[in-house]
């Protein structure tokens, strides 16, 4: 198993807002939360091919849960990280700390 | 941020059936429903408006595109039958990518099928909407293949309308008909607005509503009361009428309008869009009218007409039959009045149409042989492709592609084309229906219901099917000879595609026999629009206008009649750019607006049935100089024919001639009406030129032209002759006119040009149609014909090799290669001159001053069909002997 799955930018992005939303995440509000933090406006096909992806991959993991009015009483998937999921976020962090170090200073009004 | 939306009705979305189709794209089970409920979720975020939904849309597109064909993800046990349906799906859609993707590879190819199909397609779904809407599709009636139409026929068999008398007596007669109703077309002058107007309106029996099926949609219909003598006028208007003249406003029942001078009560208002026979903006009942005496006159027959419900399960053969025992009845019973007179009755929806009927079928005949010649053309097409595929597919047979699956992909392949073709043929037509409502001839019954509905669809969709598949796939097949290895070790260039070749030339043939049938239509309907425009009228249509006027009510005296027709001569006569005027109470072309039986004083009466019958036209002096018709013999009406001075008459020369064959006709005497009745005896003065009447085709009746001056009218037509434009003095004399009176309506405004023009419009729509048909046919059987015998070039290039090298002239080829294509024009001219004679008598009843064999056309249009054919023969026979004999060796 180990770090052979290096993590895409959109799927870091989609790790990141299933984690940010804690239990409440699922297709409409990480879409919301895409484009609301990331600024990404991202067409729901390419979203739920993405996630499916990350669920094959065993990075994520979904539960059904109750519909509400809004939604005509229809389910929805919530979704949360598997600790393989949180492994590989990790991973592609440090690869990218690793790849900043010493030019951080090349970019000087960045605040990352 | 999260559901802070206001509670809503669950189960709304946005086109519930479009989303319960969305689901059925969407993957089974939660996962669907998840990304279904998401969708909705954030539809209603955005507000539910047309911009969210608009968004929602485009979202689940993109999710649909994406799981498409990967609705099975986690698939239960699939039995074998389901795999095999799914096999065959698979396969289907890869025959469908194949056949776009062997498309795209040959534009030019691809081009000419589906221009052929489009053209094809389109102009005959275009004729076929013409024939649904106007003679196929039930009338928009309740009921309407209950309702019939009947008038009366003359001594000669003509239609004549119907008299009251006559129609009182059917009425309490007839079994067979359940409700009978007499009405007539009788325009009425509105006053009281702003500017008066001459309305359309249809004088009816109190039942006519009652008996057509459709009841006023405010207000009420004709009761009894409406039809009694004397009562007080009443009116319906049509739902047009009080929408535009009267504001659609709801409380206009009970207001008065004034037509005629009299007041109206509103009573009624149609629903829209109400017809019968044509648009009309009123109806008015025949109480008011019934003091009228002359009325009941059985012999006076005053343009109306019965329509009639039939009792239900009567057929109309039944109630025709019993309505001329009826007629014979009533001959036997009033022997003066109605001997000879019969009667005629037929659906209403026949009697509407008919005098389209026939353009429409020979139309719809003509278009049906375009749709063959695109036939053809597409099965050449397609033949030649499937030949020259021949090698491929036997490649594609030997490695173990079973007979059935080619075979599918040729279908695949034509379906698509087939498909494609139909949709662009829609298109055509719908586009091409526009042209032809816009030059179809005035009066066209029905055209508003003209229009590309679902049975035009389909209609385009099963021809470009039966052109594309039943044509092309077959064929094709055929053509392409898939026996397993015998193609494979059979040499490319031999005799492999000898069968194909033999039925290019077959379809050759008949497509341009079909294309000499449309090109003899055309001919035909040239030379009879020829013969028409050189018709001698009678008088010079150039620089005439003409308007009409009525002097309706009761303020309207003799004395003042005839004060105000001086007037207006004198004004317009008066005005500048005006050579000469007159008026006139019927206009050539246009028609005769009263006929009449007439006796000779010098010759012995004849029996009743027999008495002459003569168009008589009230006429102003001036009027013939004016028209610039030719004096004969004798003087015309001048200023001293007065009210008091001796009757007189002008006749033309085909009267004179019938009535006094060999005599001089000045001098002699002649009286309208019965020869008991009350006329006065009218002496000839003068004979003139016959005048065409009844539009240019119809042979000139008899006409007895009187002075205005002694026989008055209400109705007339002013005709004014001017050097210049007609059309540009038209403001000048409605001044003259409205200075005299500012409340009398002019209307049917035209020039004389115009009414020839009008008279001729069907003639030139269906030559039109026919030309542009038969150019399309001739060009794709010019094409169809350069590509067969270029494809039996390219068959022959080692051949023609050999024949080269051995020492054989380039003329020599030439000629080898062009007999070889003339051979099959021939054929197909003498096939096609056969056709065109088998059809010829179904197009007589369209043809004027030619008959429809017509040998001058037939050698014509035969000649011509052929010199294009060399011409199409040549090309390819000409790049026959450019071949290099020895690259046509070498290439084996």
């Amino acid at each position: 198993m180990a770090p052979v799955t290096t993590l895409g930018e959109f799927e870091q992005l989609l790790l990141l807002a299933v984690l940010r939303l804690d239990a409440e995440a699922y297709g409409a509000s990480i879409a919301r939360e895409l484009e609301a933090t990331a600024g990404r406006a991202v067409s729901r096909g390419a979203l739920y091919t993405s996630l499916d992806r990350l669920e094959d991959k065993g990075l994520l993991r979904w539960a059904a849960a109750k519909g509400t009015p809004a939604r005509n009483g229809l389910p929805r998937r919530l979704y949360i990280v598997t600790p393989a999921g949180v492994a590989a976020l990790r991973d592609s962090r440090a690869i990218l700390r690793r790849m900043w170090r010493g030019v951080e200073h090349l970019l000087k009004d960045s605040a990352s | 941020m999260n559901t802070a939306q206001a509670p809503e009705p669950i189960g709304g979305s946005p086109q519930p059936a479009g989303t319960a189709l969305l689901r059925r794209a969407l993957p089974r089970g939660i996962r669907g429903d998840a990304m279904l409920g998401d969708l909705l979720e954030e539809w209603r975020a955005r507000s539910g408006t047309g911009r969210a939904t608009c968004w929602f849309w485009r979202q689940a597109l993109s999710v649909a595109i994406r799981y498409a064909g990967r609705r099975d993800r986690e698939p239960e046990h699939t039995t074998a039958h389901q795999r095999s349906i799914r096999m065959a799906f698979d396969n289907l859609r890869q025959d469908v990518r194949f056949a776009i993707r062997s498309y795209a590879k040959a534009p030019s190819f691809t081009l000419a099928i589906l221009t052929t199909l489009a053209l094809g397609v389109g102009a005959s779904t275009a004729i076929f909407s013409m024939v649904n809407g106007i003679l196929l599709r039930p009338l928009p009636l309740p009921d309407a293949d209950r309702l019939v139409y009947a008038n009366e026929l003359g001594r000669e068999g003509g239609q004549i309308s119907v008299s009251w008398p006559n129609f009182l007596d059917w009425q309490s007669r007839a079994h067979s008909i359940q409700n009978f109703a007499l009405s007539r077309e009788e325009p009425l002058t509105l006053t009281g607005i702003e500017r008066p107007e001459r309305v359309r309106a249809r004088r009816t029996t109190a039942n006519f509503l009652q008996v057509v099926g459709v009841q006023p949609r405010l207000g009420r219909s004709f009761n009894a009361a409406d039809d009694r003598p004397g009562a007080e006028p009443t009116v319906v208007v049509s739902h047009e009428f009080w929408q535009t003249r009267m504001g659609g406003d709801a409380g206009v029942l009970g207001t008065p309008l004034l037509l005629d001078g009299r007041a109206h009560t509103v009573i009624g208002v149609m629903p829209p869009g109400f017809r019968y026979l044509r648009a009309y903006d009123l109806f008015v009942p025949m109480g008011p009218i019934l003091g009228d005496r002359f009325l009941y006159d059985r012999g006076n027959h005053q343009g109306y007409n019965a329509v009639g419900r039939l009792v239900p399960g009567v057929s109309v053969e039944t109630a025709a039959r019993e309505l001329v025992a009826i007629a014979l009845d009533l001959q036997r019973e009033h022997p003066d009045t109605n001997s000879g007179i019969g009667v005629r009755l037929e659906p209403l929806a026949t009697r509407l149409v008919a005098q389209v009927r026939l353009t429409l079928l020979v139309l719809f005949g003509a278009v049906g042989c375009l749709l063959l010649v695109a036939c053809v053309n597409v099965a050449n097409l397609l033949i030649a492709r499937g030949a020259a595929r021949q090698h491929e597919l036997a490649v594609r047979a030997a490695l173990g592609g079973g007979r059935f699956r080619l075979m599918m992909q040729m279908l695949a392949e034509s379906t698509l084309v087939s498909a494609a073709g139909g949709i662009l043929g829609v298109a055509v037509a719908s586009w091409l229906l526009r042209l032809l409502i816009a030059v179809a001839p005035e009066g066209t019954p029905r055209l508003d219901e003209v229009r590309i509905d679902t049975m035009a669809c389909l209609f385009a969709l099963a021809a470009a099917g039966v052109c594309g598949i039943v044509f092309g796939a077959f064929p094709a097949f055929q053509a392409s000879g898939i026996q397993g290895q015998a193609a494979l070790t059979r040499s490319r260039s031999a005799g492999a595609s000898a069968s194909s070749h033999r039925l290019r030339r077959g379809l050759m043939v008949v497509e341009v026999a079909l294309a000499l049938v449309l090109l003899t239509g055309a001919g035909l309907m040239m030379r009879t629009l020829g013969e028409i425009t050189r018709v001698e009228t009678g008088f010079q249509p150039a620089h005439l206008l003409t308007m009409r006027f009525s002097l309706t009510g009761d303020r309207w005296t003799e004395p003042r009649r005839q004060q105000f027709f001086t007037d207006v001569l004198t004004g317009v006569r008066g005005t500048p750019g005006v050579t000469n005027a007159a008026l006139a109470f019927s206009l050539p072309i246009e028609g005769s607006n009263w006929n009449s039986i007439f006796i000779v004083r010098d010759k012995p009466i004849p029996p009743r049935p027999e008495l002459p019958n003569a168009a008589f036209v009230p006429v102003s002096d001036g009027y013939f100089e004016t028209m610039g018709t030719r004096l004969l013999a004798g003087r015309l009406f001048d200023a001293m024919d007065t009210p008091a001075s001796p009757a007189v008459t002008v006749v033309n020369d085909r009267l004179a001639k019938r009535l006094w064959p060999g005599e001089n006709a000045i001098g002699k005497s002649i009286k309208q009406g019965w020869p008991e009745g009350p006329g006065t005896w009218r002496q000839v003065i003068g004979v003139i030129a016959d005048v065409k009447f009844e539009g240019v085709t119809v042979e000139t009746p008899m006409q007895v032209y009187l002075p205005l001056t002694q026989e008055s009218s209400r109705s007339l037509a002013i005709v004014v002759r001017t050097p210049a434009e007609p059309a540009a003095i038209t403001s000048s004399v409605q001044t003259v006119v409205h200075q005299l009176d500012k409340d009398l309506p002019i209307y049917a405004v035209r020039t004389m040009d115009q009414l020839l023009d009008t008279s001729m419009a069907r003639e030139r729509m269906s030559m039109s149609i026919f030309v542009v048909f038969a150019v399309v046919a001739l060009t794709l059987a010019s094409v169809g014909l350069s590509g067969v015998v270029a494809h039996g070039v390219t068959e022959r290039t080692h051949e023609i090799g050999v024949r080269m090298a051995l020492g054989a002239e380039p003329r020599h080829v030439r000629g080898l290669v062009v007999r070889q294509g003339l051979s099959m024009a021939l054929a197909g001219t003498v096939l096609g001159i056969a056709g065109a004679m088998a059809v010829s008598r179904s197009v007589q009843g369209l043809l004027f001053g030619v008959t429809a064999t017509d040998p001058i056309t037939f050698g014509t249009v035969a000649a011509m069909l052929l010199g294009v054919a060399l011409v199409a023969c040549y090309i390819p026979a000409w790049r026959a002997t450019r071949v290099d004999p020895t690259m046509a060796l070498r290439a084996e």
